[in-house]
């Protein structure tokens, strides 16, 4: 039986890890930066035994990559080490595979233990999707974002916890400041409803409208590319798209969205998807199961004052 | 400083055939830089300027694609001083684990470096890892999602913009950087970087020039398919009449 390994920099992401830890074998520790109590919320949800790395302030997360690379080692191959696909994540992912000489797979959408594992993700910008089989003895894997729904939690489930000794890595990148980035909480990747827009609207201050209709439908404001990266109307953490955001919503309405595959490949997991264009041959209608040929500053306001009646 | 900066070619997107079986036809895809790998390029035309005497190789591996006179020209026109390529067969559709070890002898082989520029991920495997591959292979400090470079004494500031914060880091030399594609905005070529590009030193190895040989693969893709397309009602409404809008609502309703 293999060996899952979990971690993330990211507290929030560990349930979804520890679900798709789940679906490969019941060997599962989680690696967490930490307290008790983060350690006894991990084994709820679903870890069997958890080793606790010292907490550090002076410490760069990526400066536990030693320390994980001992314990895995130690516990012995097959394994695979499931980590969230943050930014942090993916260096850390990189890393263990020099140190491990492990396959390193990001992004990953689905995945399979058999001989070796066989995983998914998404290459070309969104056009296709590939099957990569992780043969090394230790597989290192970041799992995309919204991949895996979290198991329910189970507050009467033990297991061990270990407190791991730290190994000092070889050099020390020198932290000078750490700020808190203007905090986007938004995270589209769970949202139900989606109202996203796209290039069809003319200046930020139409945002206004687009956020009037969101909430009549109790939905999330999301965007395509130009708007987050291009425009800066919108954070980027609500773009949708190959490079942004995969989002599963119940409901995804495009408004103004001309549909490119970059952005339907962030859009495509949602189980309806509405549009409104203006231009009649624009590919997101081919991906629509609703369209609205028209105007987004004449149809927007209508749908709200129709949605509040 | 000496300085290097990586890049990948890659198909154009846009000529890519989907065939009927799902799978891809890059036969006739024309050949283009990534586009990620402009800001690495850039970035580190920009460090050189900032320190007088600094010198800029640009370095890529793969397979047939970097014969492409035209794609040689276009990397040189936009900065570095002189290009290395590594061509072999066995790069033709490498994987990020045997790309990074190629990029590592070939640095050692160009005769070492203070920094090497990678972009954040390639155009077409997007596999975000080869920059942070390479630094660990080479035992040298590597930093991911640099939004912000600045030369300093033996060192490079960094600016690390992650999810939900900003880090400043100090780095120290030699490092690998791995940029963001908003660490600035490429410039465009000009007639004459242009005309200039074309007396530049070009460098190509094999693997065998390097002393490396293929081990075994830690990852082996097994197909690579466009996505099969979802099964959309497509119930278009033409024009945005009241009615229209009011049935649109309508089918919006039902499906909350």
């Amino acid at each position: 039986m293999a060996k899952i390994w979990v971690f993330s920099d990211m507290a929030s992401r560990y349930p979804e890890l520890l679900a798709a830890a789940a679906s490969l074998g019941s060997e599962i520790n989680a690696l967490i930066v930490g307290s008790d109590e983060a350690a006894a919320k991990a084994l709820s949800q679903g870890a069997g035994s958890v080793t606790l790395l010292p907490a550090d302030d002076s410490r760069m997360v990526e400066d536990y990559v030693p320390t994980i690379a001992k314990y895995v080692s130690e516990g012995g191959t097959p394994a695979v080490v499931l980590i969230s696909a943050t930014r942090r994540g993916k260096a850390v992912a990189a890393k263990l595979g020099v140190v491990l000489n492990a396959g390193v797979v990001n992004e990953v959408t689905s995945l399979k233990l058999g001989d070796g594992v066989v995983v998914t993700h998404a290459v070309l910008g969104g056009l296709a999707r590939g099957t990569d089989k992780v043969t090394s003895p230790v597989a290192v894997l970041t799992m995309a974002n919204g991949a895996f729904e979290p198991l329910p939690e189970d507050a009467s489930k033990t297991g061990s916890v270990t407190k791991a000794d730290f190994v000092e890595p070889p050099f020390r990148i020198k932290r000078i400041e750490r700020r808190a980035k203007q905090a986007s909480n938004v995270d589209l990747a769970k949202a139900r409803r989606i109202v996203s827009v796209g290039r069809g609207l003319k200046a930020q201050a139409d945002l206004a409208m687009v956020r009037e209709l969101a909430s009549a439908l109790d939905a999330e404001v999301g965007c395509s590319r130009p708007i987050a990266e291009g425009e800066n109307w919108l954070e980027r953490e609500r773009y949708v798209g190959i490079t942004g955001v995969q989002v599963k919503a119940d409901v995804y309405l495009a408004l103004g969205i001309s549909g490119q595959i970059q952005h339907m490949v962030g859009a495509n997991g949602s189980k309806t998807i509405f549009a409104v264009n203006k231009d009649k041959n624009a590919p997101i209608f081919q991906s629509a199961d609703y369209g609205l040929v028209g105007d987004i500053y004449k149809v927007v306001p209508a749908m709200t004052a129709l949605l509040k009646k | 400083m000496n300085i290097v900066t990586c890049f990948k070619l890659v198909p154009e997107e846009q000529d890519i055939v989907v065939n009927s079986d799902r799978t891809l036809n890059l036969e006739k895809a024309n050949t283009k830089i990534s586009l990620y790998d402009l800001n690495a390029v850039e970035a580190g035309t920009e460090l050189a300027a900032a320190i007088p005497g600094s010198k800029v190789n640009a370095l890529s591996v793969g397979g047939k694609r970097l014969e492409n006179t035209k794609a040689r020209k276009d990397i040189l026109s936009r900065g570095p001083d002189a290009l290395y390529a590594v061509i072999d067969p066995s790069l033709e559709s490498a994987l990020p684990r045997e790309t990074a070890a190629a990029l590592a002898a070939a640095v050692t082989k160009i005769g070492g470096f203070d920094v090497i520029l990678c972009g954040e991920g390639s155009g077409d495997l997007y596999a975000q890892q080869v920059g942070l591959l390479l630094g660990s292979l080479l035992s040298v400090p590597v930093v991911n999602d640099v939004s912000k470079l600045t030369a300093g004494e033996g060192t490079v500031t960094v600016e690390r913009t992650l999810e939900t914060e900003v880090e400043v880091l100090s780095v120290p030399l030699p490092a690998v950087i791995c940029v963001t594609s908003d660490i600035n905005t490429p410039k465009i070529p000009s007639m004459k970087t242009i005309l200039a590009a074309g007396k530049k030193p070009v460098t190509s190895w094999s693997c065998a020039d390097l002393g490396i040989t293929p081990g075994a693969a830690p990852v082996v893709v097994q197909s690579v398919l466009a996505p099969e397309q979802a099964d959309r009602k497509k119930v278009i409404l033409e024009g945005d009449s009241d009615s229209n809008v009011a049935a649109f609502v309508e089918s919006l309703r039902k499906t909350l």
